[in-house]
């Protein structure tokens, strides 16, 4: 039998407002149970929803960024349903008319993710559960997601990360969301089936997955399951599944028997909404560089794909990198040493996600500099850097002017002079035309000037000696 | 119209509601006379509904929308004054039938 | 002839009397009429005499407005910070809301004074107050007989002059057939002219808050200080500055009469007394004309497909976590929602939460939602062509006097034939008026219920006040309070 994967996600976003999406309470994350809270996120009787106008803002971006059609007509909905952590029994969600339809996500290979639709919605509370008490908690009720709803046009579970990564990072850049998956700020829910010779399977939903390393392991796991089933002769059962962090299983949280009646129809408490063509327009306008345009621009000054693809990872890198760029630091250099020795400073995702340094670009493009105008070599760029990355402070700290100002165009030439005597057999060498030979003479410089030297600059004084 | 008894239930259980037995029966006379009554309706439309609207047809501009900044939340007291509370949190007692 | 509220404020003004003593005053006709009328289901004559003292602060420094000192009444279902509203239900019992409606913040901002919360049926889901968690109020015109619904508390507290003022809230005719039944005013502004914050929600996009009163021209007192945009509602309107003119040239006027208004059903005394004040307006000069509204039929069905659908979600929130009553045996605590809610809310709010979650529900929702929004839009269209060749609609509130208390009506349905003139104008979001324009047998009042366009509140209040100045109708009210 030739099984396929088919599976298609639906990913809701929590977005950094500053308020929820339909009151002015706060949206910080960690406060105090219930002080975030007033009649509107509550459920209180009486109370009304107003919406954010930031809210349909950043949706408007997610939807561009995703090359999604965006509808300027737009409307909320209530859906149904009952839940002690839901405090008006129903979401503010959207329906029949969401505010960004047809779009698509491109993997690397080439291939194209569909991106069905993007929704504004509110989020729910907290409820925890504990020796026969319910504590619940409203904070996080209302605050403003977006869902985002893919087609099932992935096939695998390395797809399947890369989709998350690139939808991550996407969201990321266009600063809608931080998109913490640890936090919850983001949540996947994948549906996964199997189609046989080109017939569609049954798909199960494996709901509120929080990792990257998770979500490809429960579609492994869930893969393999339904492909036992079948090939047991037996039918996958259409089901709500939870995935088990633990045991790296899944287990059936509601059959379709149980399946939930929505109940969808237009907020009245709400108005339509109409977004004019220019403000889309200026929307689009003003947002930052997607990532595959980053990594465009970045390849386009010299910089290698792989450290290009390395520093597309993270928005706070870029920043901290075009920061340097615009301080005139080359490019070619700085993605090395970023990529090279802050990278090794910092080894978590979080941790290179968050880009904490303790000195800022401008005085990293400074250091970048004596490498680029050949003041200081590359070595002695990664040496002081570490010290920097360890100790923080300013990079005078490490190398002072008089320093840099030591070797000089006369004092290199004298060097090259002293090594090519201090060692007549590698000049035999490279004059024989063994021009390796060359990196013999470039141990004895470093030594003696404590690694100041401009190698690529000495090379060239060692190239015209020897070749007299 | 009739209405099956476990449509009722159905009904029920999607609003969070419960009917003794007695009760549901007596409920099920009263409910099927109103949908009936609602059913008036059936006569003034035909054909399709599928591009019908909800709602007033009224509208808002992106414009005037309400601006993201946040406001001061309710004291937590006055938020949990009408229910019952524990460390902050609402709380419901699972108690034993 | 001059308004009770006016008449106050210039006693007030002159140093006549003072806020407190009239607020006394009121206080101890309640005492003494409320036991029997059981008009208010919560008093709060503490609060009410502290508000009397800062009105009069205003006063004396000349900083008061039309509403400063005034003593007044809120129907149960208005948010009222700290002080019990429980929309006469047991679901809510003991709620006390951790704000305040916007109508009551813009009137506490005018130094009003609140004497109570008035009785009302459980959720506003009613058209004789009966369905109240306290039992229901009685009309002050016969003790024996309804005051009509939802807002019956409020009608009676106006008619019998246990308040000068009352608000009320109308999704199908709330305010207006109770003022109907009990001889008072009562106006129901556009829809979304004031703002429903604070207002507990029965159907939002029906849902509009009214004042019941002794004249037109106190309704458009307190219309003038609770209306205008309020930023929480998105769906309110903004409103001219300025009072609401009261004086209209009615020979300028063409007014419609609606024959479905008049079919069979309505009784003789009401079309007797209709067609008297529709010749009031001709003798004033007004152009008479019959027009029809056909979609008039189907107005009931699809107001309850609609109330019933909004009323189901709206009702979900009561789970007894947050707020109001929770059950005392349960299992977990789903089974504590079941439970709580199955106890909380009466037989009819149940059987309205049901119907609107089954013409919600997955396989129903085309055909009755659906079809009822399309056919509510025919309406709008129908009044739309109306007013195209009419200024105002003239018909009766209620096609009958009020009923006797405890009088089982024939069916669950029939009861709601009640609201049957009401309800179009409610399905179209329409100004209406109610005002008293004879008396019926029994010594029962009748009303006359004034349509006119969307944002035409100024046309329904100004020939409300015109037609009170002719037809001078003298509802057997009870006696006024005496200064």
């Amino acid at each position: 039998m030739n099984y396929r994967l088919v599976s298609g996600f639906e990913t809701h976003v929590e977005l950094a407002t500053a308020s929820k999406i339909f009151c002015g309470c706060s949206t910080k994350f960690g406060a105090k149970p219930n002080t975030h809270c007033c009649p509107v996120c509550t459920g209180q009787p009486g109370s009304l929803p107003v919406l954010n106008k930031k809210v349909v803002e950043y949706a408007i971006r997610a939807g561009l960024a995703t090359h999604c059609t965006i509808n300027a007509v737009t409307h909320l909905d209530r859906k149904n349903y009952s839940y002690p952590d839901l405090p008006k029994a129903y979401q503010i969600s959207q329906y029949d008319r969401p505010l960004c339809e047809h779009g698509y996500i491109e993997l690397d290979s080439g291939k194209r993710i569909g991106i069905t639709r993007i929704h504004i919605e509110e989020d729910a509370g907290k409820l925890v559960h504990e020796r026969g008490f319910t504590y619940i908690d409203y904070n996080r009720g209302g605050v403003p997601l977006i869902e985002i709803v893919s087609e099932p046009d992935i096939s695998s579970p390395e797809e399947a990360r890369e989709y998350v990564e690139k939808l991550q990072l996407i969201m990321r850049y266009i600063g809608v969301s931080d998109c913490k998956m640890q936090e919850g700020s983001m949540r996947c829910d994948v549906n996964v089936s199997l189609s046989q010779d080109g017939v569609m399977g049954t798909r199960t939903e494996i709901k509120n997955m929080n990792s990257v390393t998770f979500i490809e392991r429960a579609i492994i796991y869930e893969a393999a399951r339904q492909r036992e089933i079948l090939e047991g002769g037996g039918r996958v059962e259409q089901a709500t599944l939870r995935f088990d962090e633990a045991t790296g299983e899944t287990y059936v949280m509601r059959t379709k028997e149980d399946a939930q009646d929505y109940r969808y129809f237009p907020e009245p408490d709400l108005l339509t909404v109409v977004i004019p063509q220019e403000k889309i327009d200026e929307i689009a306008a003003h947002m930052s560089e997607l990532p595959v345009q980053k990594r465009a621009r970045y390849l386009s000054l010299g910089i290698s794909a792989q450290n290009a693809n390395l520093l597309c990872r993270y928005r706070a890198v870029c920043d901290f990198f075009d920061a340097c760029l615009k301080a005139d630091a080359g490019a070619r250099h700085a993605a090395n040493l970023i990529v090279g020795t802050i990278y090794a400073a910092l080894p978590t995702e979080e941790d290179k996600e968050a880009f904490a340094l303790p000195f800022a670009a401008e005085e990293f493009a400074k250091l970048v500099k004596y490498v680029d105008g050949g003041k200081i070599n590359f070595t002695l760029a990664q040496i002081t850097l570490s010290e920097m990355l360890k100790k923080g402070g300013a990079v005078s700290d490490y190398i002072k002017e008089e320093d840099l100002a030591g070797i000089s165009a006369g004092e290199l030439e004298s060097l090259c002079i002293q090594a090519v005597a201090a060692n007549p057999a590698a000049a035999a060498d490279y004059r024989a035309g063994k021009h390796k030979a060359i990196g013999s003479f470039f141990g004895y410089i470093k030594r003696a000037t404590g690694g100041r030297a401009d190698i690529k600059a000495a090379e060239q004084v060692l190239k015209r000696l020897l070749s007299d | 119209m009739a209405i099956e008894k476990q449509q009722l239930e159905h009904l029920a259980r999607l609003a969070n509601l419960e009917f003794g037995g007695e009760e549901l029966e007596k409920f099920k006379e009263g409910f099927e006379e109103m949908v009936a009554f609602c059913d008036g309706i059936n006569h003034a439309v035909a054909g399709d509904t599928s591009s019908i609207r909800g709602v007033d047809s009224r509208t808002i501009d992106f414009e005037d929308l309400r601006e993201d900044t946040a406001q001061p939340s309710l004291a937590a007291e006055k938020v949990l004054s009408n229910g019952q509370s524990s460390n902050g949190y609402f709380t419901v007692r699972r108690v034993v039938k | 002839m001059s308004g009770k509220i006016a008449r106050f404020s210039a006693m007030l003004a002159r140093g006549e009397v003072t806020s407190r003593q009239l607020t006394e005053r009121y206080i101890a006709r309640i005492q003494k009429l409320n036991p029997v009328l059981n008009a208010y289901v919560c008093t709060t004559f503490e609060e009410a005499l502290i508000q009397a003292d800062y009105a009069d602060g205003l006063i004396k420094s000349g900083m008061a407005m039309p509403l400063t000192g005034i003593p007044m009444a809120l129907k149960d279902n208005i948010c009222t910070e700290g002080l019990p509203t429980t929309c006469c239900s047991k679901m809510l019992q003991g709620y006390r809301p951790c704000y305040s409606a916007t109508v009551w913040e813009r009137l506490k901002a005018q130094g009003a004074v609140l004497l109570g919360k008035t009785n009302m049926d459980e959720f506003a889901m009613g058209s004789a107050s009966e369905t109240s968690f306290f039992g229901a109020p009685k009309n002050p015109a016969d003790i024996s007989r309804v005051t009509g619904g939802s807002s019956g508390g409020s009608a009676a507290a106006v008619a019998a002059d246990l308040a000068v003022y009352a608000l009320g809230s109308d999704t199908g005719g709330s305010v207006r057939q109770p003022a109907s039944f009990c001889g008072v005013v009562g106006f129901k502004p556009t829809y979304g002219a004031v703002s429903r914050y604070g207002l507990i929600a029965y159907a939002s996009s029906l849902d509009q808050i009214g004042p019941l009163a002794s004249s037109a021209e106190d309704a458009a007192i307190v219309y003038d200080a609770i209306r205008g945009s309020d930023v929480r509602d998105q769906t309110s309107l903004p409103s001219a500055g300025g009072p609401t003119p009261l004086e209209c040239d009615i020979s300028s006027l063409t007014v419609g009469v609606p024959q479905e208004f008049l079919g069979e059903g309505v009784a003789e005394e009401v079309k007797q007394a209709i067609g008297a004040a529709v010749c009031a307006f001709e003798r004033a000069g007004a152009k008479v004309k019959k027009v029809t509204l056909p979609a008039f039929e189907v107005a009931l069905p699809v107001y309850y497909i609609i109330s019933c659908a909004e009323a189901s979600s709206n009702l979900g929130r009561y789970d007894g976590i947050r707020y109001g009553f929770r059950a005392e045996q349960f299992g977990d605590i789903r089974d504590m929602v079941i439970k709580t809610r199955s106890a909380g809310f009466g037989n009819e709010v149940k059987r309205r939460i049901m119907l609107g979650t089954y013409v919600l529900s997955s396989g129903y929702f085309d055909a009755y939602y659906k079809k009822a929004c399309l056919l509510r839009g025919r309406i709008r269209q129908e009044f739309a062509r109306v007013f195209g060749e009419c200024d105002i609609l003239l018909t009766p509130t209620s096609p009958t006097t009020a009923f006797r208390l405890g009088q089982k009506p024939a069916s669950s349905t029939a009861a709601y034939l009640a609201d049957i003139c009401t309800v179009p104008a409610s399905i179209a979001g329409l100004p209406a008026v109610s005002v008293p324009c004879g008396i019926g047998e029994g010594g029962l009042p009748i009303g006359l219920q004034m349509i006119a366009d969307r944002s035409r509140d100024d046309l329904v209040l100004a020939c409300a006040h015109f037609f009170e100045g002719v037809a001078e109708v003298k509802t057997p009210l009870c006696r006024e309070v005496q200064l």
